[in-house]
């Protein structure tokens, strides 16, 4: 062959390789000293089946426990909309000054961490260490604490949208004269609001899921239901409960999923998913290298 | 007509669309039947600033106990208590991550429209995946504590369910947007469906797999600390026994050790998806 | 040998993109084909792989009926048939020799290629593919991170990895500029003459056509309309293909053409 080259060596990947190793002695001496019995993973199976089948098979469902699984899954969506509308009011504020194009970069940085403490803990978390101690049991305790763990999530997100938006009706407002509220109010808000509450609704959504179990630890809703009858061992009205929880979330999921784009295809924003960006770590991965042309 | 020499008429002003004050209006009457007393939640805002006002005394209170002085006041003596749950929530996070991705990956290309093998399969797997998404991590942990009984492996087992939803739908959905050109190429040189997906679907995916892993492996990290709550291994029993017993100088310490130790994992784990993708 | 039977193909939304093509192609032929675009030359290159399903007549290779072949016999039939695109289809995040590797799928068989333990003879023909386009000393870097010429000849190697009897060219050169088309129809040329592989390419530059075709064949909405050798297509016969007088557009830059032939 005319001037052939000469074939390349393969990488050696040695610090690949060792990262590897490393990542696998981890998991290793995870799996190993975890205090879980051989025999119980043996177990495990048939456990499973056993609960599965007294749950939904034989004897299955008992379907005169459905007005108190549907009563305990409405005040559920109920906490899980008005943490969402807490959430949702509080952080539109500290998602302006999260926003480094909005306020100045301490402020912005300040609040961003906050932010990212509140994020830190599971809302049942959240129930059990304040709101309980402070509202008492009941779902408004349930209610306070998914606004609070909300406000993490959403506030992160409202400011990241705000730093990404067009800069141009901003400054076409300020030349116009308007005061640095009017400028946010009609140079921000229009851009931003259908990405804001397509947000909304998916945290609603992921709210729904929250508030299911917020009752085991007695703030309000069907996890109250759940949390009794299995640990008391009625598995039909377990197998009751269970049910309208799957199917209540996901007819919920799929009506606001619905809404959700057509307030995103409405707003003709397509660069959002927003599945994607409402899990916020994933945002900067998702939108990341992907592709390097 | 003297201004403007032929020009058009002023068009209407459009018909404003009734999508939007309809939203609106379903949005109050829906948060107006939640917050109220008698079809609602009963959510008082007098009430709850009283509570807050008088929520003090969790925060800082007299007592002969060290464990009860309040949430401001934490009980450093327990700091030590808190390493072995801690430890083992570490290693369920880590066990459930692995086996919970693992698996999470097939599945991820049988429920996208991309890599399914039939429409029938398609149709299966999303409506088995989105009853699996249904189900909270904590109702998980009691059906699996039901199951097999209090300890780690019912947490890992449902933290393995928990982490098969998450992966598996933002894969497929990254799965559904990918270029098309090499599985055309992978199809026409005699590539079988599984070829196609290892060599032509997996390596454009495989940053983000990894980014999905490391992010549900910070989400276990946190999701553990509720389902310790049922009795399914970890700091979450711990936090949850001292809870009970008002021992908020001790609540304070497990919240404080909690906190540290997640934003710990999440810098690791930026760090490493910034390495790796 | 592959013989068009009466081959139709209607898509789904009614379009029909190929009506009752009947034509042989030879072993070891360069097959040039012209026309519009939608005129259905990506549909005849499909349908003899079977990326595209007939809906009427048949098409056979070397006597072996594609529209009655099953998932795994059609498997083996591609196996044998190499495949370049307009837009190279390259994985653009994995190595070259991977991609490569790709045309060893069939040979090396599901588990193997799923842990990526190709045997030393898949890598070495990979390899070789790669030295016969000069491009073996890239074979470890990034495909995405190679020029769209570099990732054409990648995309030839995958084909070539196949060991393929014969080679479609689906539109090869029309992402990429004059003088990287004519290295990329030169190595096309080469291959069908050095290892007797016929080659069927779609093109739309009719000088392109000229220069490398032996045998021409045009299609006008989805028919075979034009069928003979480079020699005896001239301006008057590629103005029946296109329905229209010819245009700058149908034509590569002439200095571009006129150097390469040289």
């Amino acid at each position: 062959m005319a001037g052939a080259a000469e074939r390349p060596h393969p990488p050696t990947h040695a610090k690949r390789n060792l990262a590897l190793l490393g990542a696998a002695l981890l998991v290793g001496w995870a799996a190993v000293t975890v205090d879980v019995d051989p025999s119980e993973i043996l177990d495990l199976p048939g456990g499973v089946a056993l609960l599965f089948r007294e749950m939904f098979l034989d004897p299955g469902p008992d379907w005169s426990y459905l007005p108190t699984a549907l009563e305990g899954m409405i005040e559920s969506l109920q906490l899980a909309w008005v943490g969402t509308v807490l959430g949702a009011i509080l952080s539109i504020p500290l998602g302006f000054v999260g926003a480094k194009n909005v306020s100045s970069g301490g402020v912005s940085n300040v609040v961003r961490q906050l932010l990212n403490a509140i994020r830190a803990f599971p809302e049942v978390v959240l129930a059990v260490a304040i709101m309980i101690p402070i509202a008492g049991l009941g779902p408004v305790a349930g209610a306070l604490a998914i606004g609070l763990h909300s406000i993490g999530t959403l506030g992160k997100l409202t400011a990241e949208v705000i730093e990404g938006i067009d800069p141009g009706p901003v400054e076409a407002a300020r030349a116009a004269g308007g005061g640095s509220i009017l400028v946010q109010r009609w140079g921000v808000l229009p851009q931003v609001l259908p990405e804001i509450v397509a947000f909304w609704l998916y945290r609603f959504e992921i709210n729904i899921r929250a508030a299911a179990v917020l009752g085991v630890v007695g703030a309000g809703g069907i996890g109250f239901s759940l949390q009794q009858t299995i640990s008391f061992h009625r598995y039909s009205l377990a197998g009751t409960a269970v049910i309208v929880v799957v199917l209540v979330t996901i007819a919920v999921d799929t009506v606001s999923g619905w809404v959700r784009r057509r307030i995103i295809e409405g707003a003709g924003a397509k660069r959002v998913d927003a599945d994607a960006i409402a899990h916020p770590e994933l945002a900067e991965v998702v939108t990341g290298p992907v592709e390097r042309p | 007509m003297t201004a403007a020499a032929g020009s058009g008429q002023r068009p209407a002003r459009p018909r404003q669309s009734l999508i939007v004050p309809a939203g609106l209006l379903a949005f109050l009457v829906i948060t107006w039947l939640s917050l109220s007393d008698q079809f609602g939640i009963g959510f008082d805002l007098g009430a709850i600033i009283e509570d807050i006002t008088n929520g003090g005394r969790i925060l800082i209170t007299e007592s002969d106990s060290a464990a009860q002085r309040g949430l401001l006041v934490p009980n450093w003596a327990f700091l030590p208590r808190t390493v072995d749950p801690m430890l083992e929530t570490f290693k369920m996070a880590v066990v459930a991550s692995v086996v919970g991705c693992t698996v999470a990956l097939p599945v991820a290309f049988t429920v996208s429209r991309v890599t399914a093998p039939n429409g029938v399969v398609l149709f299966l797997g999303r409506t088995v995946l989105s009853v699996v998404r249904a189900i909270p991590d904590l109702l998980y942990a009691l059906m699996f504590v039901a199951a097999v009984g209090i300890g780690p492996l019912a947490g890992i087992v449902a933290l393995v369910f928990f982490n098969i939803g998450v992966v598996a739908k933002l894969l497929s959905e990254t799965v559904d947007g990918v270029d098309p050109g090499p599985i055309e190429a992978a199809r026409a040189g005699g590539g079988n469906r599984t070829q196609t997906v290892r060599w032509a679907v997996l390596p454009q995916v495989l940053p983000n797999y990894v980014a999905y892993s490391l992010y549900t492996f910070e989400l276990n990290i946190r999701a553990s600390t509720v389902i310790g709550i049922v009795g399914a291994g970890g700091i979450g029993n711990l936090l949850f026994t001292q809870y009970r017993f008002f021992n908020w100088s001790n609540v304070s310490i497990v919240v404080v050790t909690l906190f540290v130790f997640v934003l710990l994992i999440e810098l690791i784990s930026i760090w490493l998806r910034r390495r790796l993708v | 040998m592959i013989r068009f039977e009466n081959a139709s193909v209607t898509y789904p939304g009614g379009v029909h993109a190929l009506k009752d093509v009947t034509l042989d192609i030879r072993d070891g032929e360069m097959l040039i084909i012209v026309g519009l675009s939608g005129a259905g030359k990506s549909t005849l290159i499909r349908v003899i792989n079977g990326l595209v399903p007939l809906s009427g007549g048949d098409v056979k290779i070397d006597g072996v009926s594609v529209r009655h072949a099953g998932s795994r016999q059609l498997r083996e039939i591609r196996s044998k048939i190499g495949m370049i695109f307009q837009t190279f289809n390259l994985v653009k995040r994995t190595t070259v020799l991977n991609n490569v590797l790709m045309g060893r799928l069939y040979g090396a068989g599901t588990l193997r290629s799923l842990f990526a333990w190709y045997r030393p003879e898949d890598i070495e023909i990979a390899m070789q593919a790669l030295e016969r386009v000069d491009i073996v000393e890239k074979a470890y870097v990034r495909a995405s991170n190679l020029s769209g010429g570099q990732q054409q000849r990648v995309g030839i190697a995958r084909a070539l990895a196949q060991q393929p009897k014969i080679i479609l060219a689906d539109e090869p050169v029309a992402s990429l500029d004059p003088p990287t088309s004519h290295v990329v129809m030169r190595d096309l040329q080469r291959i069908n003459r050095e290892l007797g592989i016929t080659t069927i390419v779609n093109l739309h530059f009719l000088d392109l056509a000229k220069v490398y075709g032996e045998r021409i064949i045009g299609m006008r909405g989805g028919e075979l309309v034009y069928d003979g050798t480079a020699a005896q297509a001239d301006e008057r016969v590629f103005r029946d293909i296109y329905g229209r007088s010819l245009t700058a557009d149908d034509v590569m830059s002439e200095a571009a053409t006129a150097a390469a032939t040289l």
